[in-house]
């Protein structure tokens, strides 16, 4: 059968480029880069190398990146390391994040509130459109927080979040500045990181959304914000991350950036084509709201619900007919399950219920695009007359 | 045939998803996610589905995920908790047969473009002519057709019980030999939703504030003792309460919440002859019996069935021929047939008196 890759987002194709440049460092000797041997020498300036490209991505001094197993290391290594140092010298820290954040950031949030009693979490809401309200950000700055948090991209939808904005009220009205984060993993493959966070400190991103390997991600420290190592062990990363570097992960990241750094131009002009193709397709589906349809998206992601159906079963009839989407959000086990970030936005839990996730990247073609709308419009027609015959049978005897 | 198999994560529906396999259907399993909240296999029962999903992997089918947390909280833990509240003992293993399962499921499975679904139960559905009977499981011990009572003549023509025909032991060595990892996985026991190590009081007085009462012998007056969660306490039950001052044993007959009261007695003297029925909850698998109707009533998933009649005049009750321990409002009562003690005729809720 045929597939048709629509989940770019949750996880973008291997890239040959990147394969290719991670084999040396997967077979044979790949010396330790902390020794002092040749084969050590020879790793270390690979990842070196590597060290250089990333910053260059991202706009950053190459001292000031850490290499992380992946993104949600990025996230947590943030939240944690900045707040740990906040706490110890304020008797109360704040941790700032908005509702719609990747549970990466939550959940280390979280984690931090529940571990130490000086520490809290306070939500920033968003409006319709999932975009923070930064008067409401503005509010809750005081001299107790820590730490703003608030992703570039959001990971569901693909809405933007204007960092500009957020980076200024967090500047400009406590003496001093507070110290932003900001989770740009969804961001990194449509977005120039120098532009659109050149005044965040602290920036996570990770090579697998780029078509580089999982287990690979960064967080990039800016402007000296001090932070506290979570995993101390061994010194490396400047003592900011324990545990022996792993060359062909870095170098895969590094190999990822550069790839999506040439293509950029070709990639976005190309599927923001296919986006409009396919959300105009889709706004003619019964029952079907496109979300977020008026903010400012990145072009591999049309997020859209179905009042009334289930994405359970929207999935699984796509599944059959080879196309591999997603609702987005789901739990542990797999399920898919409620959205934090529809809720927040004020989606009602009807339409919630029936979400679905279409991402899209380099190698998505316009053949793919037009069989997913005929797929997609076969099997929501299909789940629409079923569930009106099964509506219609209930009103019965 | 296309087959959409429930697979709880135990070695049941492993075994039911890979005899259907073996027997040549295009089978898909589906493990639903019923319970969000922290149960014995991890918040959101991750174990069991992990569980599920390897043994779909071992068996080369596919395995999807289905997301019923607000239907099971709506149908089945809500009334659940409502149900004590109230002084009843509901059973929630067959709310979420009646209303999840064999509701949501099967509308869903026909949406999706299944023929049939199939369970891991105890029990075998029996084709005699047009008519599929529901009939109770091989293995004495084992069998479940009790919790699936409710089941009518739709849902049982679209039923596949590939285990009901095996005992416990056979379906074991079957899982061995198709080298599912769940064949020595222990049965499970209590609701899936309550953690065997905090229990039902628990889990209730997250939801609701339990009635404190004092335990009195209904002949003599005499208190033997108090409970802190009269809702607990259910009629027929010896468990929790003293034996009296001569030393005999008591059993619960009434539950007062009211009043804060617990009525005990000795065993004959709570003895009871006749169960009320909730005419809503009455349900048959074939044409409806009426009034006269003499049928086997067994009142707990693992009971001994009894000989009735049931009773119709406006309202709904059974007689039973020889007199038995109470049982309590919101249990169910399953009716198999007296010249053909395996078949299921039916089910109901018994309601209060």
């Amino acid at each position: 059968m045929t597939q048709y890759y629509f989940d770019h987002a949750a996880s973008a194709p291997r890239r040959d480029e990147v394969t290719d440049a991670m084999a040396p460092w997967q077979r044979g000797v790949v010396g330790n880069p902390s020794g002092s041997h040749r084969a050590a020498r020879d790793a270390r300036r690979a990842v070196e190398e590597a060290r250089d490209e990333v910053a260059a991505f991202v706009g950053a001094k190459p001292g000031g990146v850490i290499f992380t197993g992946g993104g949600t290391e990025s996230c947590h290594l943030a939240i944690a390391g900045v707040t740990n140092r906040h706490r110890r010298t304020h008797e109360t820290s704040e941790i700032v994040i908005s509702r719609v954040e990747h549970h990466a950031v939550t959940d280390a949030a979280e984690m931090m509130a529940r571990d130490y009693d000086s520490v809290t979490v306070r939500y920033v809401d968003v409006d319709a459109d999932g975009v923070v309200d930064v008067d409401a950000l503005s509010e809750l700055l005081s001299e107790r927080s820590a730490l703003v948090s608030v992703m570039a991209v959001n990971n569901e939808t693909g809405v933007r979040q204007p960092l500009d904005a957020v980076n200024s009220v967090a500047k400009a009205l406590i003496p001093g500045g507070v110290p932003t984060h900001t989770d740009a993993v969804a961001a990194a493959p449509w977005l120039s990181l120098p532009v659109i966070t050149a005044a965040t400190d602290l920036i996570s991103i990770c090579a697998h959304k780029l078509g580089g390997p999982v287990n690979s991600g960064a967080l990039i420290v800016r402007n000296e914000v001090p932070l506290d190592a979570v995993m101390p062990g061994g010194g490396q990363e400047r003592g900011r991350r324990g545990g022996t570097v792993d060359v062909a992960a870095v170098v895969g990241l590094a190999v990822a950036l550069r790839v999506t750094e040439r293509e950029l131009a070709e990639v976005t002009d190309r599927v923001i084509d296919y986006q409009h193709k396919l959300t105009a397709a889709l706004s003619f589906l019964p029952g079907c709201s496109i979300t977020a349809p008026a903010a400012a998206r990145v072009p591999g992601t049309v997020h859209v619900t179905f009042a009334g159906l289930a994405s359970d079963e929207l999935l699984f009839l796509l599944d059959q007919a080879g196309v591999c989407a997603s609702a987005a959000a789901s739990c542990s086990s797999g399920a898919a399950t409620q959205s934090h970030v529809l809720a927040a936005m004020g989606v009602p839990a009807d339409r919630a219920r029936g979400s679905l996730r279409l991402s899209m990247g380099a190698e998505t073609t316009e053949a793919d695009v037009d069989a997913l709308i005929t797929i997609l419009s076969s099997v929501v027609h299909r789940l629409r007359d079923e569930v009106d015959a099964t509506s219609a049978g209930r009103l019965g005897p | 045939m296309k087959v959409l198999v429930a697979m709880s994560g135990g070695v049941d529906s492993s075994v039911a998803a890979g005899l259907l396999k073996e027997a040549g259907h295009d089978v898909v399993g589906a493990t639903l996610k019923l319970w969000g909240g922290a149960s014995d296999s991890g918040c959101c029962s991750v174990a069991d589905v992990d569980d599920a999903r390897r043994v779909a992997q071992t068996l080369g089918i596919d395995h999807h995920v289905f997301n019923y947390t607000e239907e099971f909280e709506r149908h089945v833990v809500e009334p659940f908790v409502a149900g004590y509240v109230a002084g009843g003992s509901p059973n929630p293993c067959i709310e979420c047969n009646r209303h999840i399962k064999f509701d949501l499921l099967f509308e869903r499975a026909t949406r999706l473009g299944f023929d049939a679904v199939a369970t891991g139960h105890h029990a075998q559905v029996v084709r005699r002519g047009a008519e599929h009977l529901l009939v109770r499981g091989a293995d004495d011990q084992k069998d479940q057709s009790y919790v699936l009572g409710y089941l009518g003549a739709a849902q049982l023509a679209m039923l596949l019980l590939p285990i009901g025909h095996l005992n416990k032991a056979d379906v074991r060595r079957e899982a061995e030999r198709l080298g599912l990892r769940t064949w020595d996985k222990p049965d499970s026991q209590d609701v899936c939703f309550i953690e065997a190590s905090k229990g039902r009081e628990v889990f209730l007085r997250q939801r609701a504030t339990l009635t404190a009462a004092t335990i009195v012998d209904a002949t003599s007056g005499e208190v033997l003792g108090r409970s802190d969660a009269a809702e607990l306490m259910t009629v027929g039950q010896r468990r929790g309460v003293l034996p009296g001052r001569d030393g005999e044993r008591r059993y619960v007959s009434r539950v007062d919440l009211a009043a804060g009261r617990v009525e005990v007695g000795r065993l004959e003297e709570i003895l009871v002859s006749s169960f009320a029925l909730d005419a809503t909850s009455l349900n048959f698998a074939r044409e409806p019996l009426g009034d006269g109707a003499v049928v086997l009533a067994q009142c707990s998933a693992h009971g001994r069935a009894q000989r009735a009649t049931l009773r119709h005049d406006g309202r709904w009750w059974l007689e039973l021929d020889a007199p038995t321990r109470p049982v309590a409002a919101g249990q169910s009562v399953v009716l198999y047939r007296v010249d053909d003690p395996t078949v299921v005729e039916g089910a109901a809720i018994v309601s209060r008196t």
